[in-house]
């Protein structure tokens, strides 16, 4: 049996389908101002490239933002039951998944299936963490990819206000004032939206295996500055930008054996 | 396919009228020579009604709350509290009421028509700052008892009094500034009256334990409004026992407030009351809020049986006991306020988590929404420790952002993206239509 | 010359311990500047007050929502993170919501022998607060009791007042000298001399008060007074802030802050023939914490008084972030300083703050209270 999997997130859409608990083919398209259209030609790739047909495919779940936009699809299931799905099918051992995207972080505490157990959200003061990291980089003149690695080069310790991004904007300036080497100040902005998320999964508890996705899971500054603060080695899967589409593939093909 | 029938609620009309009512008559007061005061939804206005039967209050809170249902109003009643300086973060409530005021603009239409003194209680720190500030801006006499003493289970002789004393007190104060003589057979009856109302609502509530529930709680919200508008009014507390018979009416005849129960929950604190589409959203999940201690406990009064379930509180009517003078009815007013259970998470949100896990079990819950909402700092107080103290029992447990009463707070997409979450892990998918 | 207050309030942790050790006895942190010191003191306990450590932490967000303010956050943050593991009782005199769940998560979540609530008024503007408190101080007094296993006599409660006032009063001397042209004391000294009390036997804090009051009356500072200002607002013990005003060319001179001139300006007076009667009216009548100063504005006079008795150029109004009672009187204390001809700058305090900004804020702020002058 032949599942897809769709990925409406706001700035890319994700396509992958899987054959009987194997991954087929994964592939994506920039969401543009067009998403459905976006997300039709991911889905034409992804089944031309696979060779087979769209009557091959027996049932197709949507999730992301965007997900009940897409009329081909069966159903949907909502992002946090996604990843937490998605992510298990490589590392069984996980328990607790952290995604951390442009504008949201989550934590989801799930059981061995990878159901979800509980959830916490990034409440509104401490949004947009990594839309944040991007703009600082942007204001120190550092390219975002430089930025997560000399970060890693800092030995000093700055405390910043960790639960407002406006605050924590606020003390950058003041640090940029202060001639404080940009190593410095980088570290110092990962510690502090690190220091937020950590915030959420103790909510939801820190349960060992600890996984990250999302976009902010490939700059290495925060993963340095997240592992230091949860005390624990966060792991992130190959792929991480597909946990969404997997988990819905699988999801799918539960629904199919039903 | 529907599981169950449902119909209208009979008494809706008379509801309607009821708060109509209530606001015109605060409104038109002073035409035949009345009085009308304005102070909080908890305050003791059993006490002013010793003045006469032509005293109408005006209670901030579910006055503020009209006005956040209106999104236009509310916003320019902000912007207008923003430009006197005060703070965005500040009780949502206040900063629509103090918007009005300012505006001179009354939620029913006409002006905001001037009270003739403040008469507040105090629990949460912005309940006696609200009032000081509509006193000194509108040069108004003001008074206000604090009822801080700790909660029920810790009650003594010493913190009753400390209620009751300002209670006397506060009735030498009403003679001076009304030039009125107290009448101490009015206070007996709207003690009496209060006794009965709140009581009464609880039975209500009750009957919601039936499933179907009878009542949605964004039903309720209509209903128990009057507790907060006039508990001790004679109107308000027959009102309750009809409606009372009403339910017991629709649990007889298994008449359903949502067609497709199949999921009970509960919420927690005042709701958006700018999105309670919020529970209509909901019922596209076969999902119900059956009510929350917010609607059970904010006016009515409870008490745990000896069986160790949660009921109605006895009234001293109930009892047997007569109320003859002054004090014996300030005291039973006191006492009987103190044990309101919105009262109690102010000092040990223990205490309130052990409630909301009582209506989980009596009410056959199977899972709990807490509103995290910034615009109440009062019943927000100590829900993170709610929320560790439900999950700990292994009920399902989920928390989203808002504000009652600034919609500007109210991030609607997101809102429903997490209930959507949330139903997922109760295993529920969408009625298809 | 305010070495030994520096020392204390840095190394808080380090003082309690060796006190214990010393004394063998316990330590009680007391989470508002309402909790009566005095029976505490009387038991051979130390009264503590816990303030936070103005470092972004990230264990409270499962125990307080993030719309209340920052500091009753630092502050469980610290009990938390285990800095008070040698700290066996607790105690909570009812202010304002945020830190009584400070109180009520440590009790749920920090191992603690001893936690006593205790419902402090808050109208205190009523005479019937009176007995109300003393009823609720002798349920306290009687809670220690049960605890320490000890019972107080008169004369211990009587030294006991008798220290807190001394410290009052020696206080009050340091600040005094404040009131003069060239203030022999910076805002900074006087912020710690007044938050290092909170931790330190008050036998100690005044040995090392009567040590420096005689040199500190004829010392001169080797720096320019400038403008003269007093901070005025919510819990604040930012030292780095104060030393950044210090060095724009101004002087802090005094301030209405808990942690400052409002914990220690009445005393206990002995009048009524009955200790409990005479501390409790002491927490009645001290300068009131906004979440208590109703329906009257107590404070706004108060703060007035204040501004002219120390000669004040102009004033800070400092805010912790989301700290509704002050929230519900700046404005209106704003305006009141200014129909009284007195110039303030609004600041929002977190844990911690963004001091570039402030410093330019602060600049612009003297330069505006300075042109005053020129007219």
């Amino acid at each position: 049996m032949i599942t897809a999997g769709i990925d409406m997130g706001a700035k890319i859409i994700k396509v992958l389908l899987i054959k009987d608990g194997e991954v087929l083919v994964k592939t994506q398209e920039v969401a543009g101002f067009e998403p459905l259209e976006a997300a039709e030609k991911a889905f034409d790739n992804a089944v031309s490239q696979a060779g087979v047909t769209r009557e091959d495919i027996k049932y197709i779940f949507a999730t992301g933002a965007g997900r009940s936009a897409v009329p081909f699809a069966n159903d949907t299931i909502t992002e946090v039951s996604a990843s937490a799905k998605g992510v298990l099918f490589s590392h069984p051992s996980v328990r607790t998944v952290i995604e951390v995207g442009a504008e949201e972080g989550r934590a989801v505490k799930c059981d061995e299936n990878g159901k979800v157990q509980d959830f916490a959200i990034n409440e509104k003061c401490a949004a947009g963490a990594g839309s944040f990291t991007e703009a600082m980089s942007r204001a120190l003149e550092v390219p975002l990819e430089e930025f997560g690695k000399i970060s890693l080069t800092s030995e000093k310790s700055i405390p910043m206000n960790a639960q407002c991004a406006v605050f924590a904007e606020s003390e950058v300036v003041s640090l940029v004032h202060a001639k404080t080497p940009k190593a410095d100040i980088a570290k110092a902005v990962h510690d502090a939206i690190a220091s937020r998320i950590v915030s959420m999964v103790r909510r939801v508890g820190i349960n060992k295996d600890v996984a990250l996705v999302g976009g902010v899971s490939r700059n290495p500054g925060f993963v340095d500055s997240l592992n230091r603060g949860l005390e624990v080695e966060v792991i992130v899967p190959k792929d991480a930008e597909y946990v969404g589409a997997l988990g819905a593939a699988l999801v799918a093909g539960e629904r199919g054996k039903k | 396919m529907a599981i169950y029938k449902t119909e209208p609620l009979k008494s809706w009309n008379k509801a309607k009228e009821l708060r109509q009512k209530y606001y015109m008559d605060y409104q038109e007061a002073h035409k035949n020579g009345g009085i009308r005061y304005t102070g909080g939804a908890w305050a003791f206005d059993a006490i002013p009604a010793g003045l006469g039967h032509d005293v109408y209050n005006i209670t901030g809170e579910p006055y503020a709350a009209s006005i956040a249902f209106d999104h236009k109003f509310s916003e320019e009643c902000m912007e207008a509290t923003e430009a006197k300086g005060w703070a965005r973060d500040l009780c949502s409530y206040m900063r629509n009421y103090w918007g009005s005021m300012y505006l001179n603009k009354y939620a029913f239409g006409g002006e905001y028509p001037k009270p003739d003194f403040c008469f507040q209680d105090h629990i949460c720190c912005s309940h006696a700052k609200w009032y000081q500030h509509v006193a000194e801006y509108k040069n108004l006499p003001y008074f206000c008892i604090d009822v801080s003493v700790g909660p029920y289970n810790e009650l003594d002789e010493n913190r009753l009094m400390f209620l009751v004393n300002q209670m006397h007190e506060s009735i030498e104060w009403l003679e001076k500034v009304t030039g009125r003589k107290y009448q101490d057979e009015l206070l007996i009856e709207a003690v009496e009256n209060e006794c009965r109302s709140t009581s009464t609502w609880a039975e209500v509530c009750m009957l919601n334990m039936a499933k179907p529930a009878p009542l949605d709680e964004k039903s309720m919200y209509s209903l128990y409004v009057h507790g907060t508008l006039s508990k001790h009014s004679k109107e308000v507390a027959d009102f309750y026992e009809e409606l009372r018979d009403e339910m017991k009416y629709r649990v007889d005849n298994q008449i359903a407030a949502i067609p497709d129960e199949r999921c009970r929950l509960m919420s927690d604190t005042q709701p958006p009351w700018g999105f309670l589409k919020v529970f209509r959203y909901l019922e596209k999940f076969g999902a119900i809020s059956i009510g929350s201690l917010y609607t059970f406990g904010l006016i009515g009064v409870w008490e745990t049986k000896p069986d160790g379930t949660w009921g109605p509180r006895t009234t001293p009517m109930q009892k047997g006991e007569k109320i003859t003078t002054r004090d014996q009815a300030l005291r039973i007013l006191a006492d009987w306020n103190l044990s309101k259970p919105e009262w109690q998470h102010f000092y040990d949100p223990n205490l309130k988590s052990d409630m909301m896990l009582q209506i989980v079990k009596q009410w056959g819950l199977n899972g709990v929404m807490l509103h995290l909402n910034s615009g109440c700092e009062g019943l927000t107080c100590g829900i993170m420790e709610n929320r560790l103290g439900i999950a700990k029992t292994g009920v399902p447990v989920m928390t989203f952002e808002g504000n009652m009463g600034d919609e500007r707070e109210f991030d609607e997409k997101r809102v429903m993206a997490r209930i959507d979450s949330f139903m997922e892990t109760l295993n529920l998918q969408k009625l298809k239509s | 010359m305010f070495s030994k207050f520096f020392d204390w309030y840095e190394n808080r942790h380090d003082y309690a311990k060796d006190w214990i050790k010393k004394t063998g006895g316990e330590v009680v942190g007391c989470f508002c500047s309402y909790a009566p010191e005095e029976i505490i003191y009387s038991f051979g306990l130390l009264p503590h007050r816990m303030l936070g450590s103005h470092e972004p932490q990230d264990v409270t967000e499962p125990h307080i929502f993030g719309m209340f303010c920052p500091f009753c956050r630092d502050v469980l943050a610290q009990g938390l993170k285990g800095r008070y593991d040698y700290m066996k009782g607790i105690m909570l005199s009812q202010s304002c919501l945020h830190l009584r769940q400070s109180f009520t998560s440590w009790r749920n979540h920090v191992p603690v022998d001893y936690a006593h609530y205790l419902y402090m008024p808050a109208k205190v503007q009523t005479e019937h607060a009176r007995p109300y408190l003393k009823g609720e101080l002798e349920k306290f007094t009687k809670s220690l009791e049960e605890w320490t296993g000890k019972t107080i006599t008169d004369d211990q409660l009587k030294e006991s007042i008798d220290l807190h006032n001394e410290n009052r009063r020696l206080m009050h001397e340091v600040y005094d000298l404040r009131k003069g042209p060239n203030p022999p004391v910076t805002g900074l000294e006087a912020m710690v001399m007044v938050a290092s009390s909170f931790f330190v036997d008050k036998k100690d804090h005044n040995a090392e008060l009567k040590r420096i009051l005689p040199e500190l009356k004829s010392r001169s500072l080797d720096r320019e007074t400038g403008a003269r200002l007093m901070i005025v607002g919510s819990e604040d013990d930012d030292t780095e802030f104060v030393k950044m005003v210090e060095s724009v060319g101004a002087t802090i001179v005094t301030d209405d802050h808990c942690t400052g001139s409002r914990y220690f300006w009445n005393e206990v007076e002995l009048k009524n023939g009955d200790l409990l009667q005479d501390i409790a009216d002491r927490y009645i009548d001290r300068p009131a914490c906004p979440s208590k100063d109703w329906e009257e504005r107590t404070r706004f006079p108060h703060v007035l008084k204040l501004a002219k008795d120390f000669n004040v150029d102009g004033a800070i109004l400092i805010q912790q972030k989301f700290c509704d009672p002050h929230e519900c009187d700046i404005p209106m204390l704003k305006k009141y300083l200014e129909d009284n001809g007195y110039k303030s700058l609004f600041l929002e305090f977190d844990v911690t703050v963004p001091l570039g900004q402030f410093r330019i804020r602060t600049e612009a702020f003297l330069e505006m209270i300075g042109e005053e002058d020129l007219f």
